[in-house]
Formats: structure tokens, sequence, C-alpha cells
């Protein structure tokens, strides 16, 4: 019975932001938040394997109240169990110290063979929270992964395919191993009518900072990060090219492969 | 924690089949630039083995300090010793900073180490500007898919560690100098490796994924209106003899593939002419396209940021821009 | 039958004076997309001009001019028709809207938006979205334009629940073949004011008069929506539920069918494989794919668990709720994209548009493959199974030309003679333009066909707009030198 836990993230889905042309700042209203679309195909490996060796799928996230919802996502997409990390003490986190926080939290949790999560999100991008992940469960890393291959519980081993730059690796880890997912092969699957209702009304497990005993208070939320965010501004306009308005699609064609004969 | 006691700014030489990668190169021309004005010293480390011509090449970029790494359990790239390694020279050697190039197996070690010491980890800065006044890099990077630029800092602990993307920062080396070297013999358990390499595999050749080096590209971007449009793009690439590239939105919308992504995240390009239809203009991707001889884009929007670093701006339906294109080259042949 | 004069250089100019340089093109300058719509299977017709007018003025001067010189007129919009309703078969002007691409105001006290014709649908849509607004009209191809969509009555995924094109447009200026400047109908709701012109413009394909602003009634948009997909066996199971499910007062905005091969065609061309294929261990052979609307979770969950039942009675192979906005997006633009699929894979291609009682349709689809067979061409599908309206699409990529026409005449001439058995409609959405015109005689019979041209005359005793399609007359006659 492997226990496997997934790690979520819900973002704005950054598609849809704007920028105020006047102040410069993001505009965050009306924008939905959607589950990291990567995380997804983590969860989908996660639970592809659970299916295939038995075993309960643990999801967890740090967030707002509202992340709720990507956890009910999860849940109807096959995971059995979901945890909510929720906190005004929690914000302004880096990656260092989000990570302390899920790991303290989901060690009292349980222990855990497999751990999934997704390449990098879709606002931070930063693709770091793997590998803290990893280092503080002190657990092996395979990124990249877009085939598991085999678990093996007895000898404590799972192999994947990882997609590298220049062809396809077949790698074994030991357990507890963290693996970061590509898309590749893990298309979430689309919930049935029973267990998207069955999400609906599942209990979200919260903690908080006050109910995660033993919880340093130094390593979370502002404190916790070491990375700072001075500022932030709207990226230069580049100095602008020469225009092409000759009224028409095919006189703008002509023009331009006149502009640049040249070169072709 | 005192500051001043972290001197020194590293590189890590990544290499691969004997070869420096291009990446680690880059980092040592713009890591100089930032030791010029900290008044530091450049410094890098090499783990294993690694042919004198090669090192040339890393001294001819103003490195001050070699440190040269030994030992059991380097052979091949696993994040369990280097994770452990970089922790040891860090504390042993107090860096300002290291950089780190974004390979994927950068990207796996460096931010697990910067968690052991502890210290803070950046990803993907475009530009590394020191702040004198601090002492601190700002690491600069494209925030929010390159609608915002973030000033990033570690303004309270060190080594500050960050990794950056192969393509960043343009080669240039400044010309070698004295150099101090450092022989460390540092031995990591085989058998505390937890990951072993099975098999690989090569990519099937597939040229037509091959873009880097493509002499003209046509690019589409989030404009384009779905993959059931994109046959006209493949023949203008094709009339122009060059390739089809696309941005990052573009694959995440599961229409083109990874390896076709141009930018910061995905294949730095310079050909001749490239060509956007419907790309927005986000610095990700423009930091992926700015070594072209002659950028073209191709927009609805006439505010669309990619008009600031193009050389020429259509504004209109990018299908009906392509379409003419096409037409244009049929009436040429 | 009617014949014209060709655009003398003098008319040309005339023609430039209107519109300006920049928004006319003139014998060489004429772009070849105005030959021909989405189906060129019906053949290229060059015009001789090209106007792109902004204004109802520049329509009314250019239609004036050309009713003097007796030179045919085509109205086109975005050009994405599928039967040649746009296009000029006796030559002279087209008239493009899609300059006329503005929305004008909207009226949230009566709900109403004013928008010139030129205005793409998706624009349309999504504007109205931002104002808290839901324009219901949801054809397929969604960069047409509304002046397109009005002039075929274009219906679309919502019409199940909504209602079609027609019964969104309150008011119209029209622009008549010789000129003079007509508003019809009023932002009001009902009326019951002597024969409706209004209505005999709807879906009138450019052939009346020229539709130069537009009056749309909206809807509040609806608070909350979800897709279920309903896999089944196969086409017969699928479409066999869809009574039922109307039948469960669900009140669905849409209802849709598409067979396994489309679907996968379209994973394929796309990479998006939204679709499942393998369900609970079994193959899907077909889907039905439903939209429920409502007004807060609780009611849409009723109405999904409703719907479960029926879908299991009748034998789907499972019930998957399409919930979140991202998998919502890739669903529908999968479904949105089958008509580009299908013409980016295959060479020769025609279609059907027909309408068949909703219990009829697997039964003709049925009819249609086997025919299909015989003829030896192959056949993709899809289409609105809440109103029996199918997309029947016939393709070759071995045949030659000829070839591929004179079995495609066959099939077609088979199914529409079992769609007129059936009770159906030629077409339900895409119109007649001029691939369509013998069906529709005999669909509808000499009569009806009779007064339709009869109406023709009286609008437009010249016979300049838009000539050969629907009802009239127009064989490719010489022109007058």
């Amino acid at each position: 019975m492997l226990k496997i836990l997934v790690c979520v993230k819900q973002v704005p889905d950054v598609n849809l932001v704007k920028i105020d042309p006047v102040t410069g700042s993001l505009i965050r209203a009306g924008v939905p938040a959607i589950l990291n679309p990567l995380d997804g195909n983590a969860l989908e490996a996660a639970v592809r394997t659970k299916e295939k060796y038995g075993g309960a799928v643990t999801v967890i996230t740090m967030g707002p109240d509202q992340a709720a919802e990507a956890l009910r996502e999860c849940l109807a997409a096959g995971a059995d169990r979901a945890v909510l990390l929720s906190d005004r003490a929690f914000a302004n986190a880096d990656t260092l110290a989000t990570s302390y926080v899920i790991v303290t939290a989901a060690k009292l949790l349980g222990e855990y063979d497999l751990i999934f999560c997704g390449k990098e999100s879709l606002d931070g991008a930063t693709g770091q929270m793997a590998s803290q992940l990893a280092e503080r469960f002190d657990a092996s890393q395979l990124s990249s992964v877009r085939t598991v291959l085999e678990v093996d519980e007895k000898e404590r081993t799972v192999t994947a395919e990882r997609e590298l730059a220049g062809g396809i690796e077949t790698a074994q880890a030991q357990l507890p191993c963290l693996m970061t997912v590509e898309k590749t092969n893990y298309r979430p699957r689309i919930p049935n009518l029973k267990s998207w209702k069955a999400s609906r009304t599942a209990e979200i497990e919260k903690y908080t900072s006050d109910t995660i005993p033993g919880l340093d208070r130094a390593q979370i939320g502002d404190p916790g990060s070491p990375t700072k965010v001075p500022r932030t501004y709207p990226p230069e306009k580049g100095p602008g090219g020469e225009m092409i308005r000759e009224g028409s699609a095919a006189k703008d064609a002509e023009k331009l492969f006149a502009l640049i004969a040249d070169r072709l | 924690m005192n500051k001043t006691d972290y001197k020194d700014m590293w590189v890590y030489i990544e290499h691969d089949g004997g070869k420096v990668l291009p990446v680690s190169l880059e980092l040592c021309c713009e890591a100089r630039k930032l030791c010029d004005a900290a008044g530091e010293k450049l410094c890098a480390v090499i783990v294993g083995e690694l042919h004198r011509s090669e090192i040339e090449k890393v001294m001819d970029c103003g490195v001050e300090k070699l440190i040269r790494v030994s030992g059991t359990g380097y052979e091949r790239f696993s994040v369990d010793a280097y994770t452990e390694l970089f922790t040891r020279l860090c504390r042993k050697y107090k860096p300002s900073a290291v950089l780190v190039g974004g390979t994927i197996d950068g990207r796996d070690f460096a931010p697990r180490f910067a968690c052991r010491l502890p210290t803070g980890c950046t990803s993907d800065a475009t530009q590394l500007v020191y702040d004198p006044k601090t002492g601190d890099i700002e690491f600069i990077e494209p925030a929010v898919g390159g609608k915002m630029m973030a000033v990033i800092t570690v303004p309270f602990v060190r080594p500050q560690v960050g990794t950056i993307r192969p393509g960043t920062f343009k080669y240039q080396p400044a010309g070698p100098r004295p150099c101090e070297l450092i022989e460390e013999r540092i031995d990591f358990p085989v058998e505390k490796i937890r990951t072993k390499v099975l098999d690989f595999l090569p990519d099937e050749e597939d040229e037509s994924l091959n873009i880097a080096d493509a002499e003209y590209i046509v690019c589409v971007g989030n404009g384009l209106k779905g993959a059931d449009a994109l046959g006209r793009y493949r023949e203008l690439a094709a009339l122009l003899g060059g390739k089809l590239g696309c941005t990052r939105p573009v694959f995440d919308r599961g229409v083109l593939p990874y390896k076709l992504v141009i930018g910061q995240s995905g294949v730095v390009v310079k050909p001749k002419v490239y060509i956007a239809f419907g790309v927005s203009g986000a610095v990700n991707h423009v930091t992926g396209i700015t070594d072209s001889d002659v950028i073209v884009a191709v927009n609805r929007d006439p505010e669309a940021a990619i008009f600031g670093y193009c050389s020429y701006g259509i504004v209109g339906d990018m299908d009906e821009v392509c379409d003419a294109m096409i037409a244009q080259l049929k009436g040429r042949a | 039958m009617a014949s014209y004069n060709r655009l003398s250089p003098a008319a040309a100019e005339k023609l430039r004076a209107v519109v300006g340089e920049g928004r006319f093109q003139y014998g060489d300058a004429v772009r070849e997309e105005y030959s021909h719509d989405e189906m060129p299977i019906y053949g290229r017709y060059l015009p001789e001009a090209v106007c792109l007018a902004e204004s109802t003025e520049e329509v009314s001067a250019i239609l004036k001019i050309c009713h003097e010189e007796n030179v045919p007129v085509t109205v086109r919009g975005a050009g994405t028709g599928l039967v040649g309703g746009c296009v000029p078969v006796a030559g002279g002007v087209v008239l493009s809207t899609m300059r006329m691409n503005r929305i004008l105001s909207y009226d949230m006290n009566n709900l109403v938006v004013h928008t010139q014709p030129g205005v793409r649908l998706c624009d349309l849509a999504a504007d109205a979205l931002a104002h808290g607004l839901m324009y219901p009209p949801d054809p397929g191809e969604k960069t047409a334009t509304v002046g397109g969509n009005v002039s075929t009555n274009a219906g679309g995924m919502r019409a199940v629940k909504y209602g079609v094109t027609r019964d969104y447009v309150l008011a119209m200026t029209v622009v008549l073949p010789d000129g003079r400047i007509m508003k019809l109908g009023k932002t009001v709701c009902k009326t019951s004011s002597g024969y409706s012109l209004l209505h005999l413009m709807i879906g009138s394909e450019g052939t009346l008069g020229v539709i130069t602003e537009l009056t749309l009634k909206l809807v509040p948009k609806p608070r909350m929506d979800v897709s279920l997909i309903l896999p089944f066996r196969d086409i017969a199971t699928a479409i066999a539920s869809v009574p039922a499910i109307k039948l469960a007062n669900l009140d669905p905005q849409s209802i849709e069918f598409m067979e396994r091969d489309i679907v996968d065609s379209s994973a394929a061309f796309t990479g998006n494989a939204v679709f499942p294929t393998v369900v609970n261990g079994r193959e899907a052979g077909a889907y039905i794919l439903v939209t429920l609307v409502g007004e807060g979770e609780a009611e849409l969950t009723a109405k999904m668990d409703r719907l479960g039942e029926v879908a299991e009675k009748a034998g789907a192979y499972d019930t998957l709720v399409v919930w979140t906005d991202g998998l919502k997006k890739d669903v529908w633009a999968a479904r949105s994209a089958f008509l580009t699929v299908i013409e980016a894979e295959t060479k020769l291609l025609d279609e059907m548009d027909v309408v068949v009682p909703v219990d009829r349709i697997a039964e003709f689809l049925v009819y249609t493959h086997d025919e299909a067979e015989r003829q030896g061409v192959y056949v993709r599908s899809f289409g609105h199974a809440g109103d029996g309206n199918l997309h029947i699409y016939c393709c070759s990529n071995d045949l030659e030309e000829d070839e591929f026409k004179r079995r495609v005449k066959k099939l077609m001439d088979a199914c529409y003679a079992k769609c007129t058995e059936f009770e159906g409609q030629v077409s339900g959405e895409h119109s007649i333009g001029h691939a369509k015109k013998e069906y529709l005689r005999e669909s509808v019979g000499d009569t009806a066909y009779g007064l339709m041209g009869a109406i023709k005359q009286v609008f437009d005793p010249k016979g300049i707009l838009n000539p050969g399609k629907v009802c009239h007359d127009w064989e490719g006659g010489a022109l007058d030198a």
C-alpha cells in the first residue's frame, strides 16, 4: 500500500491577468484562481500509480481558504485526502518558507513513499519548490518524469522515464522519492459524476500556524523567507520599430519583403 | 550573520562530454561585471576531470580563483552528491553568491543546497545588478507570465544563489587574470547516491524540432486561434526555408511541442529573419529573440509590447497577414 | 433571366470616390480570397471590384451606383460560409462589411445591443459577457460576422435552449437594392403589426437588401454552467438518449453529439485529446455533450443527478463532469475545431446541414454512412443532437475532383430525399447559397419556391443583389460587355 503525497498550488490564471496601463500594477480582480495546470499532471500520475499498486493519495496545499476549491478538484480526480494549510502568518512566503510549512505539516500526517509535484507554477514559475520539498522530506529526487514505470515496494525503489533535453533517460530512485511530472503522458482525467459530487462535500482538513505543533515561527511567512521582492515594475517598452501601414495585408506583405529583400 | 564575512562570486562550471556548457561561460562573463562593481573576486568551481583547453576557456572569462574538486561520487551528476558538495564548499569558503546554469541538473540541485544551507535562491533572472548601497545583487526577472518585472534580493543571508537560463547573457570573455588555484578533495560515499541511471535513449532526430540554428523563423504566439490555423504558418516557414516556433502559452495549450518554445524557458534563437504572429511580446519570450537580425511583428493589438522590440511591425489579423505573405512569396517564385 | 453589365471604368471610379482608395479594390488589385468561401468545391468567382464600406450612407451610395449601372452586388462578411452564399457568381461588386465592425451601444434597461454587421461573433459574445450579458446564439464558427449570422439565421450550439439568431433580432437598418435606406423592427419584444419584413430579411442571404445596422436582444448571463460528457457504445445508443434527456426537464443549453472518428481526428490534429476514448475499460464510439445552466451549485447538482440517471438508463458508459473553466475551454475548443480539423485533413470536401426530427437522427446517420460507403467517399459528422441539426461532411483524399463531385451528387440526392421523407429541412443554419438551390426547390415544392422568387422580385426587380442565390436563377449567362 503506497503512501502518496501530491503538493499542489492554486494560482491566478496568469493568461487573464492584465496590467493597469496607468499605474502599471497587476489587475487581479475578476481573474479566476485555478489549480496550477502542471499540478493536475502530477496528480494524475499519482492517482494512476495508486490505481496500479494500491494505496492512498493525499493532496496538500498552502494558500488562502479559497484554495480549498483546487483541493476539491484534486479529490474529484482521484485524491483520497485533502489538506489545506491556511494562515495569514504564512503569507508572503518564498519557496524556502513554503516548503518548510508544507513538509512540517505533511510529516505530522504520516510518512510518504512517493511525493509528486508539478514542474513549476504558472505564476511564480521558479521551479524551485520540488527540490526544496525533496530536501526537507530527505527524499531522493527525479525531475521531468514522463512515465512512472515501476514501483517496487519490497526493494523500496521507483523506476521512471525522464524527459531530458536530448532524449529519454530511464532512472531508478530509492523511496521515498519526489518526482516532478511532465504533462506528456498524464493528462488529468475528467471526473465522473459520482466522484465529482463526493468532492463537493468531502472534508478538507485545515491547519493553521497554531494547529501545526512544533512549527518554528521564525521559518514561516515573510520572516522565514530569505528572498525578498523590494519592487516590481512593468517591463520596459522597447524602442519600437518601423510600422508598415500600406492599407491592406497584401500591400503590407509586399512592402515588408521589399524592405527585407537583402535578407531573403 | 555578517554579510561582509562572505566574499567572492562563484560560478558552477557544468560540463558534459568533456565540454563546458555555454551557459557556464555566459555566467562567468556576467559575474565578472558584478565582481568588478562589487570589488569581489570571480571564482569558478569545477567538479571532476576537465581538459586543459576547456579550463582555459573558463579562465579567459576573467576568473581569479578556481576551485577544482575531486573525489568519489561525482562521475555522473546526482542531486545527492552535488547538494552535499556545494553545501560543504559554501560553508567552508563563504562565497557571497553562487550562480548555476538553469539546466535540468542545475535547477535540481541549486535550490536544494540553498535549502540545506539555508539561504535564498532565485531562478531565471534576466538581469543581474549589483547594488553598492546594500551590497546585494538584484536578480531581476520576469514575473506573472512576463507581464511584470520583479526585483528579487537576498538581503540578510549569504550566499545569494541563482539559477540562470542558458542564453540569457552573452559570452563576451573579458580576458584572463591572475588566478589562484584551490584543490579540494571531498568524497561523497557512492552508496549514499539514491538515484541511478539505467538507460538513455537519445531522441530521434527530427530536424523540424531543431530551431536553435534556423536562419528563418516563423513564430506563433497566443493570438493563434487554434491548432487548425497552424497550416499557413508552417507553409510560410517552408517558403522562407525556415522553421516554425512558438511561445510558451502555445505549448501550454498543447498545440505545439516544447522543443519549439522560443524564449527564456525554451530555445534562444538568432535567425536572419524572425517573424512573430500574435506574439504579445512578454519579456520571457523577447529574451530568446533579441539576437535576431530582423524581427518582424504582426499583431492585432497596436499596443502589443512586441512592437517595441521589432524592426518592422504590421497591425492586423495574423492569419490574414500570413496568407498575404504566402501569396507574396509564391508570386515571386 | 437577368443579365448584367460589366463594371465600367467610369463606374469603378464612382465607387472608388465613395469609399476611398484604401478600401477599394478593382481589376488586378482584387484579392483572390473574395472569389470563394470555405467551401471552394462550389467554384471560384472573382468579383470585378471590392468595396469595404464603413457606413450605411456608403452602402447606400454604392448600391445606387450599381443599381443605375445594372451591376450585381454581393454582400460579404467574414467569408466563412459553406454554401457559396457570399460568392459573386455573376461577377460585379463584392460589398464587404468587415470594416463596419463597431459595437455601437448597449441599452442596459432594455437588454439590447446596437451593432454594425461586420462585428465578429466572438467579439460580440466577449463584449456582451464583459457587460454581464450573454448573446445566446452560438454558431460553431466564431469568426463569422453577426451580419452573416443574421443573413443565414445561424443557429449553433445553444439553440436547443435559446432558439436561433432570428429570435434575437429586434430591429435593423437595411439598404434596398436601389439605395433607399429603411429601418425595420423596433426595440420591443412583441409585434402584431403587419407582414414582418424584418423576418423576411433574416435568413435572406443578402438577396433582398443589405443589413447595415442591427439591434440584438441579450439575456442576463447565467450564473453557473457545467458541461457533461456522456460516452456511448455507438451513435445509435447515443442519439437514443436524447429524447429522454430532453424530457428530464433540465432545460439544457446544448445537447451536441459527436462520433468517435471526428473526436480522434481532432485529438490527433490539435494534440488536445480531451475526450476520453476508453471509459471504464470500454471503447467509446460516440459522445453526447450536454451543457446545463443554473443559478447555483445546488440547482446544477440536482440537474446533474437527473441527467446521470437518464444517461445510465440510456446506456452511457459514465457521466463525466466538466466543471473547471480550463476543462470547459478545452472541451468546447475541441468541439469548435471540428470543421477546421476536417478541412485540414481532407482534400475534397462537401457538406450537408440537414435537420431531421431528433428521433430520426441515428437512422439518418446510418443511412448516410451506408450510402457514402457505396459511393466510395467517407463521412465525418457531428452536430446538434438537441435540435436534429446534423453537420455531415463528405470527404475524399484520393478521388479526382470531377469523380468526387459526381459521387457526392449521388450521395446527396439520396440523403436529401431521405431527409424530405423524414420531414426534415435542407439546411438548419448554413443556408442555401447557390449550392443547395435544387434541394430547396425539391424540399419546399414549386409553389413555395415560386413565391420566394416573387418576393425577391418585389424587393429587387433588377435582380442585382447576390444573383443566383436561394431562389434566384442565374446560370452564368454571358455578361454584357
